[in-house]
This record gives structure tokens, C-alpha cells and sequence, in this order.
């Protein structure tokens, strides 16, 4: 299969190359190659069940909690291999937060969320933890909605805060790459147009890879979109160009609505 | 949606409403009425006694002789009156009719009685003014009979086997049986003396008696004038009162022999004594003074003395104001009747309880109890006979001997105690709550601190780290545990445990030591290890096969272990160590025992609760905590046992009940000894099991068997008062920490 290359800056920050993965007997990925680029966004778009959120979350290894998952293949974090059983799961988790579909702030208060992935590295300084969460509830976009409240339950949020705090959480830790798993999908438009704003904000800092659902979604937020169908990896590029003129006609249907 | 589709919806919803609110209303509805129903069996327990005048009748035209002692039956139909000529009418106390006139077999001619004393059961020791005493016994029965009609047997007896030679010069004179070794007789006589008599009776082999008498006077100095006597049912202790408030005590029970005991002070103001009377099991003495104070007596062993024991003032009971002139035991339990000018008290010994106080208009002279103690006979100075008709529900109960410390007949000092029943009669159940509330807490708690920490880590391990598979099967096992019957945990917790840990206290303690050190250095060894992949991917979820093992090691060499240091360390034998070296006794069925068989009990129940409660936390927070780089322990630790934290407290609470209300375990298990102590080496006894115990033996309505259903009340406000407090606090983390 065609190697899609998008290398703006050089060395690519994820590369997966002949990647294979089985969930027992189902055969969920199938020989994917893809690259993805340092500061970038890319999104996965696909119909459900195409292993875009598999792919996703081959990246942070949290596919080691599915017990009847099965991986071969490569996958390359700037280039060291994350598959390798002497990868440090914990430090590369670090490195790679991941957002989620649904919010899942723990039922902590605001300020224990945020704050959470620093304290089990063994972080406890006052002053670096109120330093960390200024900073990430600002890059969040949400500080001016919470800084009077941060000791009150992240349970009480809306959703949309909710799954901002997540995205605070996530970087709070100063990762490289934030994952995220289709993080507009329970949301109203109004939050929906916030975390969009937002990506375009943190895409300065961060490699972002996103799966998502909303085709206008990935068109307004992504630099690079790869279209997957029935495990396979069918197209990826420049979300421009996939948009406007696929190469293949699946993509081309699926983008027009003709399935999915 | 068609119309009448709805309407059927609507319908049925409306019959589900009622089915349930109809459930839940009996439910409720049964439960109260369940607490009703104990409360009101226990409830009689702090009725006030009350009594009434059943009959009252002039004691007709005595006229010139001087009444010097009366009594009556226990249905209040007859009295009687002894007047000093020695003559006894009987009266039917409903008219006022003479029945029977009936003098006392063998007066001297021309004497007259000078003193009278009860000694219970319708038996008088009459004393003549020539010195001889007579101890006659009224047989006085009523019956009656198809037709209704109440026919009355009188007689007067006299007891040959107690006379003496008359004693010229006495004042009052007390005779006692010694059974068959004869009978004693103690005179108070004129100039302040007393004389011993005894009169010995001695059989030899061919079953020939051969008689003695023996006499002895008081040679010890009185401290002051002799103002009150009495001597107790056994002929072994003769008590002396004086005027100026001193109490003496003698031991007359060696023929020829006295021996001064006591001699105490009673009151800081020199009252003087003015009725001395033994209360029922002759071991208290009641003082009466001319204050109307009323104190019991017994003698106690001093404090850093190894000498006899003294006199001390134990119960302090309600004071009448004025001279208490005549004191009355019940020959049924510790009551005594004192009077007191026109005011007639009862009072219970040892609840201090007063339970009567009976006023007449004019001073009362004699009064006597029936031998069953319902009926009071009192005659007053107008010569009138009444017959009142006590009801004293428990009179020995009290909030203060059900919870408080009492002073038992017996004991060196007041103490919580719980002894319901003994051989002898005349014995005082004692009926304490707090040893059993005590004993409850401590299994209770014995069986959490036990039973907590492996449930809850069990369950931890189970739901977050086991292998899905294993989990499948191991938590319904578990929960297999709790359908043990109770009883059979029991059974094995009492006679196989129980001897196993008997005979291996020191390798269990090792053991708490050494497994979980042994357990540790394996986890360190392996982490070494871990990066071996293949390894890793088999042993996910299912490591503790690898810990089984290292446990039974740990035992093997927690065994080993201690028999080295039991030879080294505890002088062969730790049992005799902790009594000789720490004082402390070990039972073989003891806390430890009922710490693991409860704590095996309640384990299934936290366990499955607080699974179901960590499972429950949704997968998306785990793995949210997971993607942000913790490790799974962090993971368990930090996210999901804080937000299951709701339904783990409830897992904690519902096993706490479980052990409160548990009754066959502790039954079985504990060796049932209501003490208070502290020590795991010792047993206990819970309330439940107290029930299970003593309800076949109490008899029905007795005191016994009311307070058994008042520890069933107190156990289920235990119940209710925790599962509400839990509740509570439940809903409080509730909104705290989140919704699982």
C-alpha cells in the first residue's frame, strides 16, 4: 500500500509502519502505514467500527488493557519503538496524554484533576502545582470559568467544561502528543466550536491526533486527514485535498455521504 | 399511541405504584411491630410496685391484752393476733369475724409474752416473761372447695426440738435450728449482757444422741447500751446495735466459743441503732437508725489486708425520717419492709430502689409478711388489722444494675456482672448489660479488624487486577462462603480452631509477621523479573498462584520460628509466660478464635459488596487515570477506590451488622464468659448469644426472662441506630466523591 508522506518538519513524531492488530480472531487493523507530523493535526475519519479508535489507541498502549488484543507491526515515537515489552508503558503514557470520547473527570475536585498526573509522577510542590494548573486550565480555555471554584467537584461541571478540564488534565503533564478519541461527540455546538478553537490554539504546542465522526469537524480542524474503512487505511493526506479531491472513490463517498 | 394503550399503560403503572407502596408500608409496618412486641414483653421491668388495702378489720375486743404479734395468708381472706397472754385469734378479714381462738399449747399459767420475733413461714419464737421461750408455728390454711365456699384450717404448733431451759431475766431471745446438730438460743438479758445457748446434739454409730448444752456470755466490753439484736437463720453470727450508732458482729457458730468480729461505726452522729434485720441469703445486715436511715452491711476483705474481712457499709437506701422501730426481710428476694412511725417502706437491697411508701394515719406496731411476700400485715394503734396487697414486678432491677457498676453480696467492690442463675435459692441474679454490650463491640470489632483488610484488599485485587477469567470463578466461591451456615462455622471455629490455635498461638503471631515479609521480598524479586515479556503476559491476573506458596512458606517457617523462640524466648511454654510474666490468662476459646471465625463470616459479604461497588466505577475513569501515565496500583488506589469509596463504606457497615447481630459463632466460639477485659486471650459473651443461652432457662415473665427481651431491644436499636448513621454518612460521601 501507498506510503502517505506529509513531513513539513522533518523526521515524523509517529510512524506506524505494517501494522497488524487481531482482537482474538477479528482482524481489526490491517497492515496500516501512516506518518504523522510534529505540530500537526491529524484526524482519523471513518465509519464506526473501521479501527480508527483501535489505531488511536495503539499509540499509548492502551490496547495492553484488552487482554485478547494481539499487535505486529511497528510503531515509532520519535523513533523508538512503542511495542517493544521493554518500552516504559508509564513514561510513554506521559508523553502521549489521550482524551476521550466521554468527559471522565474523577470525582475529585477541579484542582485534584488537573493536578492528578503530577502527583503520581511524585510531584507534591505547592508552588509547581498551582503554577501547572494556571497553566493548563489557561491553555484549556477554561481558566476564567473555574478559577474561583477549583476545590469544588469536577462532577458539578457542564459537559463541555468537563471535557476541557480533561484536555487541562491531559496537559498538565506536558505531553508531546494529545490523543484525542472523538472529543466533540457528546457535545452541544456552542462547546463543540470551544474545543475546536482550542485545538487550533494547542496545535502550537502540541502533535494532535483526533478521531472523529464530524467530517466538517475534521475539515476545519485537521492539517491531515486519513480516512480508514474495514480496518484498512484507506487514504490519507492533506485534509484540504482529501476534502476536495480524493483519490479513492470510497473516500470520495463516504465524504459526499454516499455511506456511513 | 392509541388512546386506550395509554390508558393501559397508565393503569398498570398506578397497580405497580400501590403493589409497592403496600410492600414497603409492611415492610415497615412489620418491623415496628416486631420492636413493639420485645418492648412490651421488657417493658414491665420498670413498673412501679404498687400495693392496696385488701381487707381492714378492728382486731375486735382484745381489750386489755396487748397484741405483740399478727399475720395473715397470702389470699388477704384471715389474719391473726398473738396477744401477751399467749392467746391467738384468728379474724376473717373480710368480716371481722372471730374464727378461731386458739391459745399456745403449753402456757405456764400466769405468764405473758414480753417478746415475739417472725422468724418466716407463720413461725414465732415467743418469749415469756418467766424466761422460756416457745417457738410455735400457725399452720393457717385456706381452702376452697367446688361449691365456693372457703372453709379454714388453724393450728398452733410447737416446735419441741428448739426448746430450751427458760433463762430468767431476758428481754428478747432468739432460737435457731442448727438441723440436726441441735439448735442455739441467744438472750439479750437485762443490764446490757447477752448469753449464748447452745444445746448440742451428738449421734454415734448405733445412732444413740447424746445431748450437751453449752453456755457462754459476752465478755467482750459493749461500747454502749445493747439497743438492738439479731442473730442469722443459721445460728452462726449474732449482730448487736447500740445507742450510740456502733454495729458488733460475733461468731457464735463454735459451741462455748465467741469471737468478737466486728465492731464498726455506722453513722459520723453517734445515731443510735434501732433495728438490726438480716436480708434473705444471711449475709447483709440491715441497720436502722433513729434518724430513719436504713444501710445494708456486709463484710467485705480489705484492701492490703490479708485479714478476716469487716463490716462495711454497702447500700444506702431511702431514709424515713423517723426511728425505724421494726425491719422485715422478704423471704423472697432482697426487699425490706422497714417501719418507721406511721410510714411503712419497702426497699430493694441492691437496685437501692424504693419501692413502696405506705402512709397511715396513725403509728403502725406490728407488722408481718406473708411467706410468699404478697401480702402485708400490719396492725396500727387503734388496733385495726390491715391486709395489704403488694405487687412488686422485679424489684432488683434497676437502670442503675442493669448498667451500672453494683455492689454484689460477695464481692471486694462494685462491679459489672453477669451471672443470671446459680444452685443455691437464696442467690441474687445479677443482671448487668454492660459486660454483654462490651463483649458484643469486642467481637464485633475483633471480627472487622480481621475481616476488613483482606475482604476489601481481596476485592480490590479481584476487581482490578485479576484476570477476568479467575474472576469469574473466584467471586462466586467467595460468596459460596457466605451461605456457610453459620452454625457450622461455629462448630469448627469451637473444635477444631480453637485447639489448632490452643496449641499454636506463637506460630499464628509469627505468621501475621512473616507472611506478609515473606510476600514482600517475593514482589521485590519479582519486579526483577517482570521485563521477562512471556512471563508477564501468563501471569497477568493471576500472580497470587505464585503467592500460594510463598504463604504456606511463610507458615512453615513462622512454625519453625516459633518453636525455637518459645524455647529460647518464652521458657518453653508461652501460655505459662503470659501468666506468669504478664499476668494474663489465656482461654482456649478466646477473642482470636471468634476474630477469625466471625471475621470468616463477615468476609463474603464486605467482599461482595465492596466488589460490586469498585467494578462498578466506570472503565473510562480507570482509564482516563491509566492515560495520564499512572501505574495500575495508583490507578486503584487514587481513582477507584476513592470513587467506590460510597458502596465499600457500605459493604464495611452491612458486615458490621452482620457481626453485631451474629449469634451462632459467638455462641459456639467464644466460650461464652461475660467479662470485661481487654485482653484477646480472653472469651467473651455478646448479647445475642446471651439470648440464645438463657432464654431456654428463663422462666416465663421471670426478671430474667423480661431483660433477655430488653437486650433484644437494645440490640435492635444497635442495628437501627448504625445502619442509620451509616446511611447518613453514606449519602454524605456520596455527594462527596461520586456515584458508584
Amino acid at each position: 500500500m501507498e506510503r502517505a508522506q506529509h513531513q513539513e518538519n522533518g523526521q515524523p513524531i509517529l510512524s506506524v509502519s505494517n501494522l497488524n492488530l487481531h482482537y482474538g480472531a477479528a482482524h481489526a487493523l490491517k497492515n496500516v502505514n501512516l506518518d504523522m507530523a510534529r505540530n500537526q493535526v491529524t484526524a482519523f475519519i471513518g465509519p464506526s467500527g473501521c479501527g480508527k479508535s483501535t489505531l488511536l489507541r495503539c499509540f499509548n498502549r492502551m490496547n495492553d488493557l484488552v487482554e485478547s488484543a494481539r499487535i505486529d507491526g511497528s510503531i515509532r515515537f520519535n523513533g523508538s519503538e512503542i511495542n517493544d515489552p521493554a518500552t516504559d508503558v508509564i513514561s510513554l503514557r506521559r508523553r502521549i496524554g489521550m482524551v476521550f470520547q466521554q468527559s471522565n473527570p474523577f470525582p475529585k475536585s477541579i484542582y485534584e484533576n488537573i493536578v492528578y498526573g503530577l502527583r503520581i509522577s511524585g510531584v507534591n510542590d505547592k508552588a509547581t502545582l498551582d503554577e501547572a494548573v494556571e497553566r493548563s486550565l489557561k491553555s484549556a480555555a477554561i481558566w476564567n470559568e473555574v478559577k474561583d471554584r477549583l476545590n469544588d467537584s469536577a462532577l458539578g461541571l457542564s459537559g463541555g467544561q468537563a471535557q476541557r478540564i480533561c484536555i487541562a488534565r491531559a496537559i498538565a503533564v506536558n505531553p508531546e502528543v494529545i490523543l484525542m478519541d472523538e472529543p466533540c461527540s457528546a457535545l452541544d455546538p456552542i462547546s463543540t466550536l470551544k474545543i475546536e478553537e482550542l485545538i487550533e490554539e494547542l496545535k502550537k504546542s502540541y502533535t494532535i491526533v483526533i478521531v472523529t465522526h464530524n467530517m466538517q469537524q475534521a475539515a476545519r480542524v485537521s492539517d491531515v486527514t486519513a480516512f480508514f474503512y474495514m480496518g484498512e487505511l484507506v487514504e490519507a493526506g492533506g485534509t484540504r485535498m482529501i476534502f476536495t479531491n480524493p483519490e479513492k472513490k470510497q473516500t470520495e463517498d463516504y465524504i459526499t455521504g454516499r455511506f456511513g | 399511541m392509541p388512546k386506550n394503550y395509554t390508558d393501559k399503560s397508565r393503569r398498570n403503572d398506578r397497580i405497580a405504584e400501590a403493589i409497592i407502596r403496600v410492600g414497603g408500608i409492611l415492610v415497615i409496618v412489620s418491623v415496628v411491630w416486631i420492636l413493639v412486641m420485645i418492648s412490651k414483653v421488657s417493658l414491665p421491668l420498670f413498673f412501679p410496685a404498687s400495693a392496696t388495702v385488701a381487707a381492714a378489720t378492728t382486731a375486735a375486743a382484745a381489750g386489755a391484752a396487748r397484741p405483740v404479734a399478727v399475720g395473715a395468708d397470702e389470699e388477704q381472706r384471715g389474719a391473726f393476733v398473738f396477744d401477751e397472754k399467749g392467746t391467738c385469734r384468728f379474724l376473717n378479714a373480710k368480716t371481722g369475724a372471730v374464727a378461731a381462738v386458739i391459745p399456745v399449747p403449753g402456757i405456764p399459767a400466769g405468764a405473758s409474752i414480753i417478746f415475739a420475733e417472725n422468724v418466716g413461714k407463720s413461725s414465732y419464737n415467743l418469749l415469756w416473761n418467766n424466761g422460756v421461750v416457745t417457738p410455735t408455728t400457725v399452720t393457717f390454711t385456706s381452702a376452697q372447695d367446688a361449691g365456693g365456699t372457703v372453709s379454714f384450717t388453724h393450728e398452733l404448733s410447737v416446735n419441741e426440738k428448739l426448746l430450751f431451759p427458760p433463762s430468767p431475766g431476758a428481754v428478747q431471745s432468739f432460737v435457731r435450728s442448727l438441723g440436726e446438730k441441735g439448735a442455739v438460743r441467744v438472750d439479750r438479758l437485762e443490764q446490757n449482757k447477752l448469753r449464748i445457748t447452745t444445746q448440742t446434739i451428738e449421734k454415734d454409730f448405733l445412732g444413740n444422741e447424746k445431748r450437751g448444752s453449752n453456755h457462754s456470755d459476752i465478755t467482750d466490753p459493749l461500747p454502749g447500751q445493747l439497743t438492738a439484736v439479731t442473730v442469722d437463720s443459721k445460728g452462726h453470727f449474732l449482730y448487736a446495735g447500740t445507742s450510740n450508732g456502733m454495729l458488733l458482729r460475733w461468731d457464735i457458730s463454735e459451741p462455748g466459743q465467741v469471737r468478737l468480729l466486728d465492731s464498726v461505726e455506722t453513722s459520723t452522729g453517734h445515731m443510735a441503732i434501732t433495728a438490726l434485720s438480716l436480708i434473705l441469703g444471711d449475709i447483709s445486715v440491715a441497720v436502722g437508725d433513729a434518724s430513719g436511715g436504713l444501710s445494708t452491711w456486709f463484710p467485705v476483705k480489705m484492701p492490703g489486708s490479708s485479714e478476716d474481712k469487716q463490716l462495711t457499709r454497702i447500700h444506702e437506701l431511702h431514709s424515713a425520717g423517723a426511728p425505724v422501730s421494726l425491719m422485715l426481710p422478704s423471704s423472697r428476694d432482697k426487699t425490706i419492709f422497714s417501719l418507721a412511725a406511721s410510714a411503712i417502706n419497702a426497699d430493694h437491697m441492691t437496685s437501692e430502689r424504693n419501692l413502696l411508701s405506705l402512709k397511715s394515719g396513725v403509728p403502725v406496731t406490728l407488722a408481718s409478711l406473708s411467706p410468699k411476700g404478697n401480702t402485708l400485715c400490719t396492725l396500727d394503734s387503734n388496733n385495726k388489722v390491715s391486709l395489704w396487697r403488694l405487687d412488686i414486678p422485679h424489684p432488683e432491677i434497676s437502670f442503675g444494675t442493669l448498667f451500672g457498676k453494683v455492689w454484689y453480696e460477695g464481692y471486694d467492690k462494685p462491679e459489672y456482672a453477669w451471672q443470671s442463675s446459680s444452685a443455691s435459692d437464696d442467690y441474687e441474679p445479677k443482671l448487668s448489660l454492660t459486660p454483654l454490650l462490651f463483649g458484643t463491640l469486642k467481637a464485633t470489632f475483633c471480627a472487622m479488624i480481621f475481616a476488613i483488610p483482606l475482604a476489601l484488599l481481596g476485592a480490590l485485587y479481584t476487581s482490578q487486577f485479576m484476570a477476568p477469567k479467575l474472576k469469574g470463578r473466584i467471586k462466586p466461591v467467595v460468596e459460596i462462603m457466605a451461605a456457610i451456615p453459620s452454625v457450622v462455622i461455629g462448630f469448627l471455629a469451637g473444635l477444631w480452631l480453637a485447639p489448632l490455635v490452643d496449641s499454636s498461638v506463637l506460630t499464628i503471631f509469627l505468621s501475621f509477621v512473616i507472611v506478609p515479609l515473606m510476600l514482600l521480598v517475593t514482589i521485590f524479586f519479582w519486579k526483577r523479573i517482570k521485563h521477562a515479556s512471556l512471563l508477564q503476559r501468563i501471569t497477568r491476573g493471576r500472580e497470587f498462584f505464585a503467592m500460594i506458596p510463598v504463604v504456606m512458606i511463610g507458615i512453615y517457617l513462622a512454625f519453625l520460628l516459633s518453636g525455637i523462640a518459645e524455647l529460647q524466648l518464652f521458657a518453653g511454654d508461652f501460655k505459662q509466660w503470659l501468666f506468669s510474666t504478664l499476668g494474663v490468662r489465656y482461654d482456649q476459646r478466646n477473642s482470636i478464635i471468634i476474630a477469625i471465625a466471625l471475621g470468616f463470616a463477615v468476609i463474603p459479604i464486605i467482599f461482595t459488596i465492596a466488589e460490586d461497588a469498585i467494578s462498578n466505577v466506570p472503565r473510562n475513569l480507570t482509564a482516563a487515570s491509566l492515560a495520564l501515565g499512572a501505574s495500575r496500583w495508583q490507578t486503584a488506589w487514587r481513582v477507584v477506590l476513592p470513587s467506590a469509596l460510597p458502596g465499600v463504606f457500605s459493604a464495611i457497615m452491612i458486615g458490621f451488622g452482620r457481626a453485631i447481630g451474629e449469634t451462632m459463632i459467638v455462641l459456639m466460639a467464644t466460650g461464652n464468659t461475660p467479662i470485661m477485659s481487654w485482653s484477646l486471650f480472653n472469651g467473651l459473651r455478646s448479647l445475642s448469644a446471651n439470648i440464645a443461652v438463657e432464654i431456654p432457662e428463663a422462666p416465663f415473665n421471670s426478671s430474667l426472662y423480661r431483660v433477655l427481651f430488653l437486650s433484644a431491644v437494645l440490640l435492635f436499636i444497635f442495628t437501627f441506630v448504625i445502619n442509620t448513621v451509616a446511611e447518613a454518612l453514606r449519602q454524605r460521601f456520596r455527594k462527596k466523591y461520586g456515584r458508584y
